[in-house]
């Protein structure tokens, strides 16, 4: 099983892109992480204009949170967060300042 | 990586009440550890003041049950003093900003390996391991 939670910052990421991200990054999961990594599931959090900050100011960034199967070793973690945000970037035309990625272990307590 | 969401009443706290509670965490974070200023993340969400919240740095749920909650996310690595100060000194601000009493505040701080998030296009270091690029 692999999980994404999507925080994004009102009118950032339109609503229609959120199909295309799902899929890029299906196909992201599947190529780096191989497909036995199990189906996807997807979760979007808007934070409302006036909502979010980063640094104290008004942000732009979006927050891309993972969770994928135990045991990834560095490198292909480190390839999967990069293929990630590779393509929210080439999908949403955020920077790459402008998008955070992780992955975490499934069971990671926290 | 620093990613505070503040769990708020809904209508309770006033543009200008949410920039200054983001500066000051962001000056609580940055007062405790070297992550430069721009890398600290405030989200403000409107709830109805009792329930549960996704963990953003493990798994599972945040249950809380005060009006106002902060759900935390830090690199890992940190001294449980330097976590328990972070903590402390974000409910503290919160209070003094929003004017809510103290026992209507509580937190929680998760945390994950730093090599597991990628920021600006870079695996972030472990603290303490932060490249003098980060400040330029």
């Amino acid at each position: 099983m692999i999980s994404f939670d999507f925080f994004v910052q009102e009118g950032c990421v339109v609503d229609e892109m959120r199909s295309e991200i799902a899929s890029a990054l299906e196909g992201v999961c599947a190529n780096e992480l191989g497909c036995d990594s199990g189906p996807t599931a997807m979760s979007w959090t808007v934070i409302r204009k006036g909502f979010g900050f980063r640094g104290g100011r008004p942000s732009t960034t979006s927050l891309v949170r993972g969770r994928i199967p135990d045991g990834c070793d560095p490198q292909t973690r480190a390839r999967f967060l990069r293929a990630v945000g590779k393509e929210w970037c080439r999908i949403t035309g955020a920077t790459e300042h402008e998008v955070v990625v992780s992955a975490r272990d499934w069971s990671w307590a926290g | 990586m620093p990613f505070y969401r503040c769990l708020i009443p809904k209508g309770s706290l006033s543009y200008e009440q949410r920039e200054q509670i983001a500066v000051a965490f962001t000056d609580v974070h940055c007062d405790n550890s070297a992550a430069p200023r721009n890398f600290v993340q405030v989200a403000f969400i409107e709830s109805t003041g009792k329930g549960e919240v996704k963990d953003s740095h493990g798994r599972g749920m945040l249950p809380y049950d005060t009006p106002y909650f902060i759900a935390g996310g830090n690199r890992a690595g940190r001294s449980t003093e330097v976590k328990r100060r972070i903590l402390d000194g974000c409910i503290e601000r919160l209070v003094q900003i929003s004017g809510a009493p103290r026992k209507d505040v509580s937190g929680h701080i998760s945390e994950a390996p730093a090599s597991w998030t990628m920021e600006a296009g870079k695996i972030l270091p472990d603290p303490g391991e932060e490249p003098s690029e980060w400040y330029d």
